[in-house]
This record gives structure tokens, sequence and C-alpha cells, in this order.
């Protein structure tokens, strides 16, 4: 959740001292009887291991930033942290003005209701209104392009339809942030193409975008600036074609040993 | 100091996500009726036919010396299954929310207070066929029926407290939702539902006085079978046992709302 204290208005997002701890249980114990017994045998053993650790960043409106690294460096939480899933564990996060999470598409879908009433469901769920959603219906139902399937569960969906109806639920909606991780690795070359397309125009529309991605030529092509993370900290902050190529520079001789 | 602001919380985001809360109990309604053929029917249905059976086995096999046993059990039962279906079904309302936990930004306390508001809608669709039981058992039909908002609203806040207690425990150890079967069933026997207190041996009833259900359901049974108002004492206890676990469980689930994302 993030702080509502004032900011100043052309930033979106910003991050001070930001360090979000996991504990790794070994073994976590998930019954009392597994915890007794590691507690009698002094065998709960544990190690903190920090996911994002002593972050700063400010992202004005407007801006699309890209996010890099390898798996593991921290993208993910970073955005969960943004997007008010995590609460850090120390640190202070701003987001101004109304945030959609494009973290794994569909999240908010139930698989036994109707398209129509996931749109609804997921809407609410992102803190609209019923009222907003219902205007929205039919222009997120145009965009995902499901037809007929509307009304039909959302079980039935091809995994491209679910992807497809999400990402209008999520965009349609008008939020004043984007945060998309790696959701435009699914559906089809034209879909994408669609999706591109919107993101664009929610650029041109000054709207501020968080995206993740590991395909460093789409953040090339459509990122204002990069940032680079490794194990949880920004280590290079910048154009997008100087900060790939850095990450290139830093990934190539790992490549070259695997092969 | 610490219950009131998990009480102010409650409120404020019950009010603010009120749609979501009403849209959630809803969507579990569906689902719990989709794809039978009578559908919501069954929420009518189900209770008529438990009246029905336990109205032939009270009035034939098993013969108390109560009148209208079946509306005695009855009348008090309904609010027992209430809160026990919705304690059994809330345990599991985080754990089983949890892909969207963590993924959406949303305040946790909407998944309990839907799934009590989902069974408030069987708590009240149960009184039709109370209704029609009373009719033909001849029972009067008291004009104190009138009065049952009260005890209903007192059994909703004790419900919900105990389901935020339940709810957040069961996220760190899934024991809880087996444990809780137990503890329902026991509370059960030790609550004057199948018999009344009178029943019980003079010198051991002060302990069953220390049962809060005993005053939040207390109302039903006055007021549906015996045609009398509680004491004005006794409304006071089920509103004190409704707010203090209200308090407790809002607190305790307050407490540990930003630690379920890790545990789920």
């Amino acid at each position: 959740m993030s702080d509502q204290r004032s900011l100043v208005p052309h930033v979106a997002v910003r991050l001070e001292n930001v360090t979000q701890r996991f504990r790794v249980i070994q073994e976590r114990p998930d019954t009392l009887r597994e915890l007794f017994a590691k507690f009698f045998r002094h065998q709960v053993s544990f190690h903190d291991f920090d996911a994002i650790s002593n972050l700063s960043l400010e992202v004005p409106s407007g801006q699309m930033l890209g996010v890099i690294g390898r798996n593991g460096s921290g993208k993910s939480t970073l955005l969960k942290i943004i997007a008010g899933v995590y609460r850090p564990t120390a640190g202070h996060v701003h987001v101004e003005g109304s945030l959609a999470p494009l973290i794994e598409l569909g999240a908010g879908f139930h698989h036994e209701l109707t398209g129509r009433e996931n749109i609804l469901l997921n809407g609410l769920l992102m803190g609209y209104s019923k009222e907003e959603m219902r205007a929205r219906e039919q222009s997120i139902i145009d965009f995902a392009g499901i037809g007929d399937f509307i009304d039909a569960p959302v079980k039935q969906y091809s995994s491209g339809m679910h992807t497809r109806l999400a990402f209008a639920v999520a965009t349609e909606v008008d939020p004043k942030i984007l945060v998309v991780d790696e959701i435009l690795a699914v559906g089809d070359a034209s879909f994408q193409q669609k999706c591109f397309a919107r993101i664009d125009k929610f650029r041109k529309g000054g709207k501020t975008i968080l995206f993740v991605s590991h395909d460093t030529a789409q953040v090339i092509e459509h990122c204002d600036r990069v940032v680079l993370l490794d194990k949880g900290s920004i280590i290079a902050d910048g154009e997008p074609a100087e900060v790939v190529s850095f990450y290139k520079s830093m990934t190539e001789p790992e490549m070259a040993t695997a092969q | 100091m610490l219950g009131n602001t998990a009480l102010k919380e409650l409120i404020l985001s019950t009010y603010r996500y009120r749609e979501l809360i009403w849209e959630l109990a809803l969507k579990e309604l569906k689902l719990r009726y989709k794809r039978s053929v009578l559908g919501f029917l069954w929420a009518l249905l189900n209770p008529a036919l438990m009246m029905a059976v336990l109205t032939i086995v009270f009035s034939t096999i098993l013969r108390f010396n109560i009148p209208h046993y079946a509306i005695f059990l009855l009348s008090v039962l309904l609010p027992w299954t209430f809160f026990s279906q919705s304690l059994s079904y809330a345990v599991d309302c985080i754990v089983g929310n949890g892909e969207l936990i963590k993924k959406v930004s949303v305040p946790k306390l909407v998944f309990p207070v839907a799934a009590v508001v989902s069974n408030i809608f069987n708590l009240l669709l149960s009184l039709i066929p109370m209704a029609l039981l009373v009719l033909v058992m001849r029972h009067p039909f008291y004009s104190t029926w009138l009065y049952l908002p009260v005890p209903i609203i007192a059994l909703v806040i004790f419900t919900l407290g105990m389901t935020c207690f339940f709810a957040a425990a069961n996220v760190f150890y899934r024991d809880v939702a087996h444990i809780l079967q137990v503890v329902l069933s026991a509370w059960f026997y030790f609550t004057p539902i199948i018999y009344a207190l009178d029943f019980v041996p003079a010198n051991l009833r002060w302990l069953f006085r220390l049962n809060p259900m005993i005053y939040v359901i207390n109302g039903f049974r006055l007021a549906i079978y015996y045609g009398m108002l509680p004491s004005r004492q006794s409304i006071a206890a089920s509103f004190v046992c409704g707010t203090i676990a209200l308090i407790i469980g809002c607190a305790v689930f307050r407490k540990y709302q930003d630690e379920f994302v890790f545990y789920v």
C-alpha cells in the first residue's frame, strides 16, 4: 500500500531506500506438528535474503521505464512493491494516481464465471466502480475480440483469449500508471502488435509505464529509460541502448561459458 | 486503541469496497449453486428438507418432553448453522484467494466480509421454511419475529469477528481449518441448542453462561419459540460478546494481513 504523502506533481512513482526481505525457511513448517517438532529439536532453520536491497528510484510521470535483469534479480518483486502487493520491509513507496497491474494477466479471473462476470469482478478488484466497469464493458469485449465467448465460463477460453481479455480489462480502465510484467510474451503476433499499439497510445497520453521484459529489442524500441537490476539493486540507469549493451556485455561471458 | 483502529479500518474498507464485497458474495452463491438443475432454489430447499427430516425424527422417533420440539430446536439451529457454515467456509477465504492476493493490491478484509455476507443470504432464506414450519405445526406465530433483526445483527458481528481470526490463523497454520471442525462440534454440544439451559445441572450453569454463543442465539429461540423478548442484560451481553470477538478478530487480522502474501 502506498503512502498518501503529498508529492511533487510530476513524479508518478518514487521509492526511497526500499528493502524487501524474504525469510526463506528451509522446509517451512506447514503444520503445527512440524512446527512443534522442529521447535523442540531446534530445527527451524532459515536465512533472510533481500530480493530488493536499499533501492531508490524515481519515475517521472509520462515516462516509459524498462526494467531488465537476469532471472532472480528482483524485477518482479520491484513491480509487486510498486503495485502494492508487497509492503516493503523498509523504505517508502509513493505512487501517485491509479495503477493497473498487468502482473500475470488474468490473476483475478475466476474460471467458473463467464468473461462478462469476470470483467466486472476484475475491475472491482482494481478499485473501479461497478458503474465505470459497465460503461467500459463493450469496449473491453471489442478489444479482446472474443465474440460470443464473453458469456461462456473463462475455463473454456484458450490461453490466448484469456490473455486478451485480461489485457483489455487492465488497460481499458484508463489507469494513470501501467505496470507490465512480461506478459506480452504470450499471444500471437497480431495481438502483440495491438498491445504495443495500445501501450504507445498510453505513452502519448502522458501515462507512466513500467515495463519488465527479457526482450531487449522491445525495450530499446519502446522505453524512454531503462534500469538494470542485479541482486536487488540498480546497477545501471539511463539510455535504453546503453543500458542494454551494458547488460549484454555483462551476460555474454556467461553465455559463452554455457555454450 | 488497537481495537478502535481495526474496527475503523473494517468499516471504512467495507464501505469503500461494498460493490466488490457484494460481487464476491454473489460469486460464491453463484458457484455454490451452479450446475445444479434447481440452482438458487437449493438455498431454500436445503434448510426446508433438513427441517423436514428433523421434524419427523423428533416427533416420531425421539420424543422429548418439550412441545413442538422441532421449532424449539430449529429456532436456534438456524443461527448456529449460519455461524458454523460461515466459519468452516470462510476459514479458507485468504488461502483460497491466494493467487489473487499475490497479484493485486486489495484490502484483504473484503474476503472474510464477503464470505459472511454470502452466508447471511442463506440464513435469511432459511427463515422462510422456518415460518412455514411454524404454520404447519400450528405453533403460534408471534409478533416477536419482528425483533429478529436484533439478534441477527449480534450474530453477524460475532461471526465476522471469529471468521477474521480463523481466516488469518489458517494462513500461517493450515491445521486451523481442521481444529476448527473439532472446536465447532464440541461447541455445538456445549451450547443449549438441542436442549435448554434448564436441563443443565444448576451447579454447572455458571460454566455454560461463559459461552458467548448462548447470548448470541438466545434471542432467536425466545422470539420464535416462546414469543418473548430477551432481557436487556441478555441483549447487552450478546452485543458485548459480538463486539469483543470483532475487535479481537479484526485486530489479529489487521496485524498479520501484510504477511499473508508470503504464506498463501
